[in-house]
């Protein structure tokens, strides 16, 4: 089962990781902090040993974004951010696991002070008719 | 020899070559190492092919392993022994279970597993796993590296394990071999190609292990049940694509002679009980099989099995199914009851085929409102695009 875990984030400058870059987490202890990054430094690793993560990207700043509306008949470009919000979508990784449960687990993980974590299914075309 | 025969040969040969290697030098990853080099070595080598293709690629291989393990200054002495002359082949034996439990040894996950499976006993390659699965080459090569170091790590054998393991062993080989079919039965909606190779080389496995264990009534449930799954191909999705239902399909094109199997192996193991799972959810499949149209269904032969299942292997799942049947065969409201209780448990609630057995329960009882309802939360949960498209049409249908 495949899942999309995507980080939402503030980071002020816009950088990655995110983490460095949001208050919450520059508030920890610098131990504490070089710890958490260890920690997502093995599990990453572990994911991709166990043939689990299928990959991920960290992405630009949001206000770099370009946005396309259909406008009068064609698409318009308007610079980013594509919303008001106080978090934007910082990066994203994709991963194939045995169970939903195997999923939240390792969701749970990628979350860091400061930063929103969003485990969301990836559609799959078959189905059972049963 | 061209690509296509030489595959042929190593589909039908490898799962004997690695076991025949397995058999003096334990390690999994080094025996298909040895195995692969000596396929290479026939690419090259074969034209034509030896009379014994067998032989010679299991002698290629030996010598390999041989080679590694003298240039391996490392390794004790004991395994360069072991690996000194190429290993004698019984005649005429059937290798393919002890392979089939060596792939699914206890230490491993799931869907190592399987991973492992389809490349040692079924001789597919990495990246045509990796299609199958729709996972990248290099992440299904990671899994399958993985799962050979853990068998070295659990100090796994090949052969026989012990006769009160056995059981246990085998049942792991039938969940996996049964989730390999669903994999590729309920993907057949999709577009990917290899979900028909996926059937049947599960069906395919099923009966190899059925000849190496003739007296399993499990393995012969699972046969069956995966031959009266099959024989609905056909019928499951529409001319667009879309997922047919059960209640809907046109059972004229359901496949006699996959049927036919089926319902012979049941009438040949069920009188022997005791009955396990497989043997219970065949039979269920058969009572189905059975009826002309959806409406001449046994529901009541159909509700005492999924009783019957829920003691032998209880769980939510069977528990919804039963639900459906008690609907079906005493009412929906009784049926609900059973739905209700489910929601209680807050995976089950997550679950969208909990919603969509509420809904169609709902429909049965007259809540049109309701059943849209739970129609609509049904489609929200689900990740299948076609159960999707189902479940909004039957929403849709439902408020109108």
């Amino acid at each position: 089962m495949k899942y999309v875990i995507l980080i939402h984030s503030n980071p002020r400058p816009w950088g990655h990781p995110t983490a460095d870059y949001v208050p919450e987490f520059q508030a920890l202890p610098e131990e504490e902090r070089a710890a958490m990054h260890a920690d997502f430094e093995r599990r990453l690793g572990e994911l991709s040993e166990r043939g689990e993560l299928l990959g991920g990207e960290a992405l630009g700043d949001a206000a770099s974004a370009r946005l396309y509306r259909w406008t009068d008949g064609e698409p318009l470009a308007t610079d980013g951010p594509y919303s008001e919000a106080k978090e934007h979508l910082a990066g994203f990784f994709l991963i194939d696991v045995e169970s939903q449960e195997r999923a939240e687990e390792i969701a749970s993980q990628f979350a860091s002070p400061g930063d929103t974590v969003e485990l969301r299914a990836t559609m799959w075309p078959g189905g059972d008719e049963g | 020899m061209n690509e296509r025969e030489l595959e042929d040969v190593w589909r039908r040969e490898s799962p004997h070559v690695l076991a025949a290697l397995l058999r003096r030098h334990g390690d999994l990853a080094d025996c298909e190492d040895a195995a692969q080099e000596a396929l290479e070595a026939a690419a090259k080598q074969w034209d034509p092919p030896p009379e014994n293709p067998r032989g010679w690629l299991i002698t290629v291989a030996s010598r390999r392993l041989i080679d590694r393990a003298r240039a391996d200054a490392a390794r004790a002495d004991r395994e360069q022994a072991a690996v000194a002359e190429p290993p004698p082949e019984p005649p005429g034996r059937d290798d393919s279970l002890e392979l089939l439990l060596l792939c699914c040894h206890p230490a491993l996950s799931r869907t190592s597993q399987v991973a492992l499976t389809l490349r040692a006993v079924s001789g597919l390659g990495t990246a045509e796993i990796a299609a199958a699965f729709l996972v990248p080459e290099a992440t299904m090569g990671q899994r399958l590296s993985r799962a050979r170091a853990t068998l070295r790590e659990a100090g796994a054998r090949f052969g026989r394990p012990a006769p009160d393991e056995l059981p246990a062993r085998v049942a792991a080989v039938l969940d996996v071999l049964y989730l390999v079919f669903n994999e590729g039965y309920t993907r057949s909606a999709g577009d990917a190609l290899l979900d028909g190779e996926l059937t049947r080389e599960a069906i395919r496995l099923t009966r190899e292990l059925g000849r190496a264990l003739p007296d399993h009534d499990e393995v012969a449930g699972a046969l069956a049940l995966m031959l009266l799954t099959q024989a609905r191909e056909p019928a499951r999705t529409d001319a667009r694509g879309d997922l047919v239902p059960l209640a809907e399909q046109d059972r004229s094109r359901w496949r006699s002679e996959e049927i036919a199997e089926g319902v012979a192996i049941l009438e040949r193991v069920l009188p022997r009980g005791p009955v396990g799972r497989f043997q219970l959810q065949a039979a269920i499949a058969a009572v189905h099989a059975e009826a002309p149209d959806a409406a001449a269904t046994d529901w009541a032969q159909i509700r005492a099995l999924y009783d019957m299942l829920e003691r032998v292997a209880p769980g939510p799942a069977v528990t919804l199914n039963r639900a459906v049947a008690v609907g079906m065969a005493v009412g929906p409201a009784a049926g609900l009851t059973i739905v209700d209780g489910l929601l209680q448990d807050p995976r089950m609630a997550r679950h969208h085929r909990t919603h969509a057995v509420r809904a169609h329960l709902l429909e049965l009882a007259g809540d049109r409102v309701g059943a849209a309802q739970a129609y609509e939360r049904a489609a929200a949960l689900t990740a299948s695009l076609p159960e999707q498209r189902y479940l909004n049409r039957r929403a849709a249908e439902a408020r109108r």
